[in-house]
């Protein structure tokens, strides 16, 4: 059962397309990532997902609701970890857990059982009441990460989630959200980072252009590597060539790998 | 070295375009000096025309001019936060002596310098331009009149710089700890000191014959001496005190936000009201602006009693005056937040404004109100028009309020400096306000018809921000979605 299931998006700034006309799903139980270079179109997408942001065309339904009629009833469904943004400056952690418990109407219990686990798993304890303002960045990611997972959701979206992380935590974060799959919830990621997609990700979608130009499972690329995948497709991209739609990008196991939408 | 320090000024003052640039809705932010010089041209000029002495009203832009240097170094060199929360995590060039080969002291001095010329061309320059025509009913003509708008933009220059040279050099003392924040404590009250017994006639002397807006009403050897040693005197301090490496210590905080939301009851305002009560300042600053409205009005109360003989009504007048604090108050509640900050949770455009429309309801007129009772106790003005009063504070304010969410959403401080927004926020004010100006200041004491037409009047912008407020919810809602 798909959880996400976009068709023929569309979104333009100015005269350039960021997203041009991507069709895809995302399966129930599924760590998906989207890879691709800066400025593929992976944030945009998201964004679309997550009811940020209007596309200029196309459909979308998340968690059986469209985003664009009802963005405040998909966020209700899903956890959001946001590219770039950061707990209010003047509140605490401790605070910003209690504000968004308040917004998602969790009990207070709940919000400080969620409170203490995430501090320990993640190492922040002792910032727990100091102003997010003076927390270093990889502080606030942790935050954010924590609050993200705070109303412990079947959906996650996650932009970037090991931006700023130190090597230990991120090991940490990359075996959570692989205990948090394995309870049967999805995990939508967007990176940059060909390894980390590659170690984490049971299925990956490359972007480019804002266009997919492979969609393949890792586990099962044989021979091939994803950076192999990544490097051919993109790069052929980057020299300009057209050939790029999944379709069309050569006999690669990427292609041979069935995406949700051939089935 | 020369040549750096040269490419880091020009660096610096690109850098300060760009920062105004993002800040107020890109390049129609070069409209703005255009604006200002029409603006001041028309406030002064209608001040001058109520029969005002030309004098006190350049001493009035003297005035304005050393406060907006004082809060320019605040903003430069202290509002990080504030700076943050409106553009985004940034780094200025004065902050990069960690990473540049230049010392810290060249970095603040090529800084102060590059500011200085900024404002010295968008700003001031425009202001003094504006002032011409007050400068002219001084009897000043012909090329004359040139050479003193000339010499009145340079001694604004000089204001400007010695205001943004104090707030360095108290933020310098302030970074030193106790010792330096109570030395800084001892020197402000010391001057207020000096002020009160130059005010109350216990000292004879003419300060101001030593400023630089001394030296404008007439230059004297003395005052230029005393003015260019008193701008190298805090200059040198600034330098020597200020640390641009300087970290501030880690803040930590206790838990308030449940207690508060207890008492609140929604978490958006809740955290709205955490936001202005831990910045710098806190709910003081809300305190303080309208205070500076009071201040305002106590003033033009006094000078329309002396120049009309009849004594306005001090009532009406207020409840106008202070209703504008409104604009302040909604600046305040949405400095420290957008609508991204609330990307992640499942909070709607409406509930935003919602909450931000009960955090103004909450802290606003409350405020106003106190200052109100102030002005209507102090000059014991007639029930009637007291009562008047208070419906004409809370309809301005609700209009202000109504019209600046419509027009500007969560961002008021970025469209002061959108020329035609601007423009469009200003007639506003001019057809709500004007009558009620004019019936407070010309028809006193007000008769009990006037005083019904005026309750009907607040009755009806009361309702019409109401109408701002709801229209400005699909408004935004569309254009945060856009974009």
């Amino acid at each position: 059962m798909s959880v996400i299931d976009l068709s023929t998006l569309q979104k333009t700034y100015g005269d350039s397309p960021a997203v041009d006309g991507l069709s895809l799903t995302v399966d129930e139980g599924e760590l998906f990532g989207l890879l691709g270079p800066n400025g593929a179109g992976k944030t945009t997408t998201l964004e679309i997902c997550t009811g940020q942001l209007t596309p200029d065309g196309g459909s979308a339904r998340v968690c059986g609701v469209d985003p664009v009629a009802e963005p405040t009833r998909v966020r209700e469904k899903l956890g959001i970890l946001p590219e770039k943004e950061s707990p209010p400056s003047f509140l605490t952690p401790r605070e910003y857990f209690q504000f968004v418990g308040r917004v998602r109407d969790l009990s207070d219990e709940r919000v400080d059982a969620q409170t203490d686990a995430w501090a320990d798993r993640l190492g922040f304890r002792a910032q727990l009441d100091t102003r997010s303002s003076d927390l270093s960045r990889g502080q606030q990611q942790k935050v954010m990460l924590a609050a993200a997972f705070l109303h412990e959701p079947s959906v996650v979206v996650i932009d970037e989630p090991l931006a700023n992380l130190d090597p230990i935590v991120q090991e940490q974060v990359k075996a959570f959200l692989r205990d948090y799959r394995a309870a049967g919830n999805t995990i939508v990621i967007t990176t940059h980072d060909v390894d980390v997609a590659a170690e984490l990700c049971s299925r990956v979608v490359i972007m480019h252009e804002g266009r997919i130009v492979a969609d393949c499972r890792p586990a099962e690329l044989g021979e091939e590597t994803l950076l192999s995948v990544f490097l051919d497709r993109v790069g052929r991209g980057e020299a300009g060539g057209d050939g790029l739609d999944g379709a069309a990008a050569g006999d690669t196991a990427a292609n041979r790998s069935p995406s949700p939408t051939e089935e | 070295m020369g040549s750096l320090t040269g490419r880091l000024f020009v660096e610096m003052l690109r850098e300060e375009w760009r920062v105004h640039t993002t800040l107020f809705r890109g390049e129609r932010f070069s409209l703005f000096p255009v604006l200002l010089t029409l603006l001041t041209a028309s406030a002064a000029f209608g001040i001058a025309w109520t029969g005002t002495d030309p004098a006190f009203v350049l001493a009035g832009a003297f005035a304005l001019v050393f406060a907006f240097g004082l809060h320019t170094g605040s903003i430069g060199l202290i509002g990080r936060d504030e700076l943050s929360n409106l553009l985004g995590e940034q780094t200025r060039l004065v902050f990069s002596a960690r990473t540049l080969p230049i010392s810290p002291r060249r970095l603040l001095a090529v800084f102060v310098a590059s500011d200085v010329v900024f404002y010295a061309l968008m700003f001031l320059a425009p202001i003094a331009l504006g002032l011409t025509p007050v400068v002219r009913l001084t009897g000043v003509t012909g090329v004359a009149l040139v050479a003193a708008v000339g010499w009145l933009w340079l001694l604004l220059l000089v204001t400007f710089a010695f205001g943004l040279g104090v707030t360095i050099a108290t933020i310098g003392l302030a970074q030193r700890g106790r010792v330096g924040i109570a030395l800084a404590v001892v020197v402000g009250v010391a001057l207020a000191a000096g002020t009160v017994a130059v005010v109350t006639d216990l000292i004879a002397a003419d300060p101001v014959a030593y400023t630089p807006y001394g030296l404008f009403r007439e230059p004297t050897l003395g005052g230029l001496v005393v003015t260019s040693g008193a701008l190298a005197g805090v200059s040198l301090l600034a330098a020597r005190l200020f640390d641009v490496r300087h970290r501030r210590p880690t803040r930590r905080a206790d838990p308030a936000f449940r207690r508060w939301n207890r008492r609140i009851g929604e978490p958006i305002t809740t955290k709205t009201l955490l936001d202005v009560h831990r910045s710098a300042g806190g709910f003081g600053a809300v305190v303080f602006s309208v205070a500076i409205l009071f201040v305002v009005t106590v003033g033009l109360v006094d000078l329309a009693g002396r120049i009309t003989g009849v004594a306005p009504s001090t009532a009406i007048a207020f409840g106008a005056v202070l209703g504008l604090s409104a604009f302040t108050t909604y600046n305040w509640l949405t400095q420290y937040d957008d609508i991204e900050t609330y990307h992640s949770q499942p909070v709607s455009v409406a509930q935003v404004f919602a909450a931000k429309q009960r955090a103004f309801v909450l802290l606003g007129p409350a405020v106003a109100l106190v200052f109100y009772a102030l002005a209507v106790g102090w000059q014991s003005a007639p029930l009637g028009e007291a009562v008047v009063g208070v419906l004409v504070l809370i309809g301005t304010s609700g209009y202000i309020f109504g019209v600046t969410i419509y027009l500007a959403g969560l961002s008021p401080t970025e469209f002061l400096f959108d020329t035609a927004l601007f423009a469009l926020f200003g007639l506003a004010m001019i057809l709500a306000l004007v009558p009620i100006l004019v019936i407070a200041f010309t028809f006193a004491p007000v008769s009990p018809g006037a005083l019904v037409a005026l309750g009907g009047w607040s009755v009806g912008l009361a309702a019409i921000g109401i109408a701002g407020y709801r229209r400005s919810i699909p408004r935004w809602t569309a254009r945060y979605r856009r974009r």
